[in-house]
């Protein structure tokens, strides 16, 4: 049977609020879709009406082919970790973890090896009496993972899963999560604000802001090719340094400095009129010198910022802040330093429609 | 340690003064049922039995069929208890886990009648029983009283606090609403529904105004009717005799209250916290 979901015109409004606004897309049969957006940008929500726990406004919404707008959530197959594990606070573990399966009159034999199983592989042995309360947050969530791996559903819905746990039990329970994954190969929609987890989860992302979708596609494209200025922004610690320039004659024009255009860039936008456009360049892409250099951007250092492994150097460049990130800190306030990137890192966007202009053609072919 | 206890011992003598005042009542009553009437008319406030006697008990037990008394305010407290707390828990529960158009309306009335007094609903009440030939019944007397907004809100109050996304779980195993009921929200509110339950059972064991109304014939009679037939005009003023009746009164609430008193506690102080 096929698994896809599929948006069409799907919108949701609380009054007069609307918080999705016409989705249109697909998540394929088996594949690992993260829901990644900033809080309120109307994720949960649409993995809501996924799981049927809240009605579409309009649209319709296709669940293996078939229209499920009025099919209740307990006819959908779907099993669901909810942010709060929503464990049942009067039962043990292994009641948890085995009552849907009973309400379900699974037989009592393939009950216990499927509990058994999933108690096994999150590494459970030993908690089956206790109640949830005698837990700790990384057993909860385990916890309430086997509850949704036992129902052995064709679809694995995760709102925020890992947001009660700390960092280093969260990169753990990443990898336990690609691992249930590709064990059982569910369609699976995870949603998350964390840029670190859908990258590291995600072989999709689908990106939403203010209720539309932004983006979807690989975590790789989404850090690389972003189709919008918010994608670029959203995706990447610290942001992408994002700046209204001009482009002419072949030349961008930051306030009063000029940089010629890379020449593949010139030939890809050459057919574009409109030439007030939006620079774009990951900090991370940027090389800061003490001597000037040709082609590179001056400008003056405000801060600099310990991330630990880099420091993150404020710049001041008439007026508009940037920010590089470099090895060492050997960098003083005030002192002037010259900033470079290559022709490939760069990124223009459409400063009315704030659309990406696209990528020289062999860029791409590069990438891939 | 010297200013402790200057600061403590006026509190102990104010929480002495109010323990003696509810407590007074209560002693009264038992004490006297133990004394003999001449003795009581003539010194009535000291209540202690120095010559302490069962004759106001063999009295009452002589004169009325106290086993069908007792037998009537029990099967009146413990059906109107039990139709109560299920009328209350599905209410409830419609009002907090399910949607529906005109809920926080619907609400705000069930709640608001709360606030009418009974003397509004009395004669209505007297009127349709009547009419329907309930009067003189003991179905007459439970009938009015087997839904109350009082329940609705406790336990509303009490499942609230209950996660929204439990039921959603439960939603997504496909389970019927009896069953989310059954499994994981009456576990979840237990202390909640046990002491509606006692309290419910107290209020209509104790109740006086509507069964007075309702009941004629003596083998129908509660308790608290048993009692105003030693205290009234009809009765004579047996008054020993009618303490010996309160005292048969109060025995199975109290024997309910020790045994539940935990939840009881819990549910008041829970509701006005959350």
């Amino acid at each position: 049977m096929n698994k896809e979901i599929r948006f069409d015109e799907v919108s949701k409004s609380y009054g007069e609020t609307e918080v999705v606004k016409s989705l249109n897309f697909t998540i394929r049969e088996g594949e690992r879709l993260i829901l990644l957006g900033p809080s309120g940008c109307g994720k949960s929500t649409t993995l809501r009406m996924i799981a049927g726990l809240e009605p579409l406004t309009t649209g319709d919404l296709y669940m293996g082919g078939e229209r499920v707008n009025d099919v209740p959530s307990g006819q959908r197959d779907i099993a669901m970790v909810f942010q709060n594990y929503a464990l049942y606070p009067h039962m043990t573990v292994w009641q948890n973890i085995t009552y849907g399966l009973r309400v379900q009159r699974v037989p009592k034999d393939e009950v216990k090896k499927r509990a058994n199983e999933a108690v096994r592989m999150l590494k459970l042995e030993g908690y089956e009496d206790r109640l949830p309360k005698d837990l700790s947050g990384g057993q909860r969530q385990r916890v309430a993972l086997a509850r949704a791996i036992v129902r052995q559903s064709q679809y694995f819905l995760l709102d925020e899963p890992l947001s009660n746990l700390d960092a280093k039990l969260r990169a753990t329970a990443r990898k336990e999560l690609v691992n249930i994954h590709e064990a059982y190969r569910q369609t699976f929609v995870y949603v998350t604000h964390d840029q670190v987890e859908a990258m590291t989860v995600g072989e999709r992302i689908a990106l939403m802001y203010e209720g539309e979708l932004q983006m979807l596609d690989t975590p790789e494209r989404v850090y690389h090719q972003p189709r919008n200025i918010f994608t670029a922004t959203f995706i990447g610690s610290p942001p992408m340094n994002v700046i209204d320039v001009s482009i002419i004659d072949d030349v961008i024009q930051v306030e009063k400095q000029r940089i010629p255009l890379p020449l593949a860039w010139r030939r890809h936008l050459a057919g574009i009129s409109q030439k007030r456009l939006t620079f774009g360049v990951r900090p991370e892409h940027l090389s800061i010198d003490k001597e000037q250099k040709e082609h590179a951007l001056c400008g003056t250092v405000k801060y600099v910022e310990n991330h630990g492994d880099t420091y993150a150097v404020y710049i001041d460049i008439a007026g508009v802040e940037w920010i590089a990130l470099h090895e060492y800190r050997n960098w003083t306030q005030g002192e002037t330093v010259y900033l470079t990137t290559e022709s490939k890192r760069m990124h223009f966007f459409d400063r009315e429609t704030t659309l990406s202009l696209g990528y020289p053609i062999h860029f791409l072919e590069e990438e891939q | 340690m010297q200013t402790k206890w200057r600061y403590t011992i006026p509190w102990h003598i104010v929480f002495l003064l109010f323990i003696t005042t509810l407590l007074f009542p209560i002693l009264f009553a038992i004490g006297s049922s133990f004394r003999p009437l001449e003795e009581a008319y003539n010194d009535v406030l000291n209540f202690i039995p120095w010559n302490p006697t069962l004759e106001n008990y063999r009295i009452f037990f002589g004169s009325m069929d106290v086993i069908q008394i007792t037998f009537n305010t029990f099967l009146i407290a413990s059906c109107v208890t039990l139709f109560k707390v299920c009328t209350s828990f599905l209410a409830a529960y419609a009002f907090v886990f399910l949607k529906f158009k005109g809920k926080d309306v619907l609400y705000f009335l069930f709640i608001a009648t709360i606030f009418i007094p009974f003397s509004v609903t009395m004669i209505p009440n007297y009127l349709v029983i009547s009419d329907i030939g309930l009067s003189d019944h003991l179905v007459g007397v439970m009938l009015p009283q087997l839904a109350d907004a009082i329940g609705i809100f406790l336990l509303h109050q009490s499942m609230r606090t209950i996660p929204m996304s439990l039921i959603e779980v439960a939603r997504l195993d496909n389970l019927s609403h009896r069953r989310i009921m059954k499994d994981i929200v009456l576990p979840l509110v237990k202390p909640a529904v046990t002491s509606t339950s006692i309290w419910f059972f107290i209020l209509s064991w104790n109740e006086y105004v509507w069964p007075v109304l309702m009941l004629k014939s003596v083998e129908q009679y509660t308790l608290p009717l048993a009692l105003q037939m030693y205290m009234s005009s009809e009765g004579g003023t047996h008054f020993t005799v009618a303490m010996a009746v309160a005292v048969v009164t109060m025995i199975i609430p109290l024997l309910l209250y020790l045994t539940f008193q935990k939840y009881i506690i819990g549910t008041f102080t829970s509701s006005g916290i959350k």
